[in-house]
């Protein structure tokens, strides 16, 4: 039972890292636009899907998470370009009901393309097998996918907060109009962190496929998760997000123990529980 | 100040248009689009009216269902008691997740509809024994309505079932007018254009906002029992996050400039899905092109075709910049200045700062 449990705790401290990752994603766009990146979950099946392609071409898995990052974003920056930054002056409905258009079309390419059945796809050899750490085993995967997921939310942190690009963005979250004056293209920068924000999401996929594989729900599920691990964590805030999604994917390990009929619905009570006690979430600002 | 068109008046139009559908389409199809219509009106309520862009309506349209679902398989309750159970479900539902979303403006109010949406759709997924899970809730049953002084009717007939949604829907549509020139109706509108000048008036926006919800929850569980009862399953697709995409693009396609937009809306709406997916099993993908279109190049939706066309045959060339609002929804709110769509609650800086991002 120990042991059992000690799994599914390093199994969520995973998982959990991942859904980090994927609301970092969302975080910025959410920043940048101020619109909920409905097709988010969209992106990260598209890396998942990418990455599956790509390891069926021989590509080595470095190649494969590279493109799951790379595909996604591009299509990002294209969506960004063609519609969102067009929709721009308008309410937020018709920038929302455009990605909600976008995400319907990206998730049934992927079923045009891929079949509906569900794919599957293995770790590389020399990150199969596991450490044996007395009381439990500890896949090399899941180290791997939880230190991917960390180094890559550490390096977006300091592109952000410590670069020359990562002020101007942060400018233009801030105050658009001054920043325009200032001769910042506050235009070119939304469209580079959508396209970073879905990339993100898109290597989230590519991280996951080993573990979970890639199936058409996966897009949609992702999506919500994502949301209330923003909500939890409190929209903006940077270590909420990290907090927030090591805590959901901890609840979703730790109930499948327990209660596994509930596991889906419990991180929502989580959700609930959050806004009852700290409605601006756990790191919100009021 | 314009004054504002009768309810009846206005009433005889959606009238005739309900006499009229089943004449020129299959009778089916003309019930979804009264019943999508309901749930349509009960959405523009939110989006149109008070300004609340509810991205979650898909949970009361199934809590309806499921409810009326459970009662009509396993109970030998008369049809009225079973549609009021579905209303009443839902808007408790819809009291509940109202009172904890509507304090949060903007975006995070979005946020907060769309994931309780997710979690009673996975509720739904995962209450088998109540809810039938995946396969959906089968063998719903259509109980007759006994009608003090005519009889009883027979609900299996299809064009019987068709003048119980119409009738139903015509009435949706008359107290959703008539509630919008209510003194609550118009709290709802000042509140949309400006909450805190509404606010410091003396109303209270959010209590009229909670009302709304209520409201639009119950009519959507409404909805949702007739799906229900209309093909005799209740999908779990009803209640998933798609069916919330749709009723907010069944008020935009129509156009929010009028009340008869969210019905348009739903038609066209229920014709594309026929049509598409004839065409095409994956048919969303076409429906996904289609939203885009109508987003980027016709935001005011086939009201604002009608005003394009109105315009052209009466030979004004004067342009009007953006979607203009008919005054027929403004009247008494005309107080407050609105100069587009942009100056709503939903403007990106005011809900940045109120929706507590930084």
């Amino acid at each position: 039972m120990v042991s059992l449990l000690a799994a599914q705790l390093l199994n969520g401290l995973a998982i959990g890292m991942i859904y980090a990752l994927t609301a970092f994603g969302l975080s910025i766009i959410k920043g940048l636009l101020n619109v909920p990146n409905f097709a988010h979950g969209a992106f990260y099946a598209l890396g998942a899907y990418v990455c599956f392609a790509a390891l069926q071409l021989g590509l080595p898995f470095a190649l494969a998470l590279l493109a799951a990052f790379l595909v996604p974003a591009l299509a990002g920056a294209v969506v960004e370009r063609l519609g969102v930054a067009r929709l721009m002056r308008g309410p937020y409905l018709y920038q929302l009901l455009f990605l909600f258009g976008v995400a319907l079309i990206m998730e049934q390419l992927i079923l045009i393309i891929w079949g509906t059945s569900g794919l599957s796809a293995t770790a590389p050899e020399w990150l199969q097998g596991a450490f044996d750490l007395g009381f439990t085993y500890l896949p090399k995967y899941l180290v791997f996918n939880g230190a991917m997921a960390a180094v890559t939310i550490a390096v977006v942190w300091l592109l952000i907060e410590r670069t020359r690009l990562g002020s101007q963005i942060r400018a233009g979250i801030d105050k658009r109009e001054m920043a325009q004056c200032l001769g910042i293209n506050v235009a070119g920068l939304v469209t580079t962190g959508f396209a970073l924000g879905a990339g993100l999401a898109g290597l989230s996929g590519g991280l996951v496929l080993p573990l979970l594989g890639a199936n058409s729900t996966m897009g949609a599920e992702m999506l919500s998760i994502a949301f209330v691990v923003l909500v939890i964590g409190g929209l903006g805030s940077l270590y909420g997000a990290l907090a927030a999604g090591v805590l959901v994917g901890l609840i979703q390990s730790v109930s499948a123990v327990f209660a596994p009929a509930a596991s889906t619905v419990l991180i929502y009570v989580a959700m609930v529980a959050t806004l009852m006690i700290r409605p601006q979430g756990l790191f919100g600002e009021r | 100040m314009r004054r504002v068109t009768s309810t009846y008046l206005v009433s005889a139009v959606a009238i005739a248009a309900a006499v009229a559908a089943p004449l020129c389409m299959p009778v089916n199809i003309a019930t979804e689009i009264a019943i999508y219509g309901i749930f349509a009106l009960a959405t523009y309520l939110l989006v149109g009216v008070a300004g609340l862009y509810s991205f979650g309506q898909a949970a009361f349209f199934g809590v309806g269902g499921y409810v009326a679902g459970y009662v009509f398989i396993h109970t030998n309750l008369p049809l009225a008691v079973g549609l009021l159970l579905a209303a009443a479900g839902s808007a408790l539902i819809a009291l509940i997740v109202g009172a904890m979303s509507i304090k949060r403006t903007g975006i995070y109010f979005m946020m907060l509809t769309f994931a309780f949406n997710q979690m009673i759709y996975y509720l739904a997924y995962s209450w088998r024994d109540v809810t039938g899970g995946e396969d959906g809730l089968g063998g719903i049953r259509r109980p007759d309505l006994a009608l003090p002084g005519i009889g009883t009717v027979d609900l299996s007939q299809h064009m019987h079932f068709y003048v119980l949604t119409a009738v139903l829907f015509v009435a949706a549509f008359a107290a959703l007018y008539q509630l919008m020139h209510s003194p609550l109706g118009l709290i709802l509108n000042a509140a949309r254009q400006n909450p805190r000048r509404t606010a410091s008036l003396g109303y209270s926006v959010y209590r009229a906002q909670l009302l709304a919800f209520v409201v639009a929850g119950a009519a959507s569980g409404v909805a949702g029992a007739l799906f229900a009862m209309l093909y005799r399953i209740m999908p779990i697709d009803a209640i998933s996050w798609t069916n919330s995409g749709t009723a907010v693009f069944m008020v935009i396609i129509g156009g929010m400039s009028s009340v008869f937009g969210p019905v348009i809306g739903a038609a066209v709406f229920i014709w594309l899905q026929g049509f598409f997916s004839l065409i095409w099993a994956r048919w969303p993908l076409l429906f996904g092109v289609f939203i885009i279109l109508v987003v980027l190049f016709l935001k005011g939706g086939v009201m604002e075709l009608f005003e394009r066309t109105r315009r052209l045959i009466s030979g004004r060339t004067r342009a009007q910049p953006g979607p203009g609002r008919e005054a027929s929804t403004q009247a008494g709110t005309q107080t407050v200045t609105q100069t587009s769509l942009g100056t709503e609650t939903g403007t990106p800086t005011a809900a940045g700062k109120e929706g507590g991002a930084r």
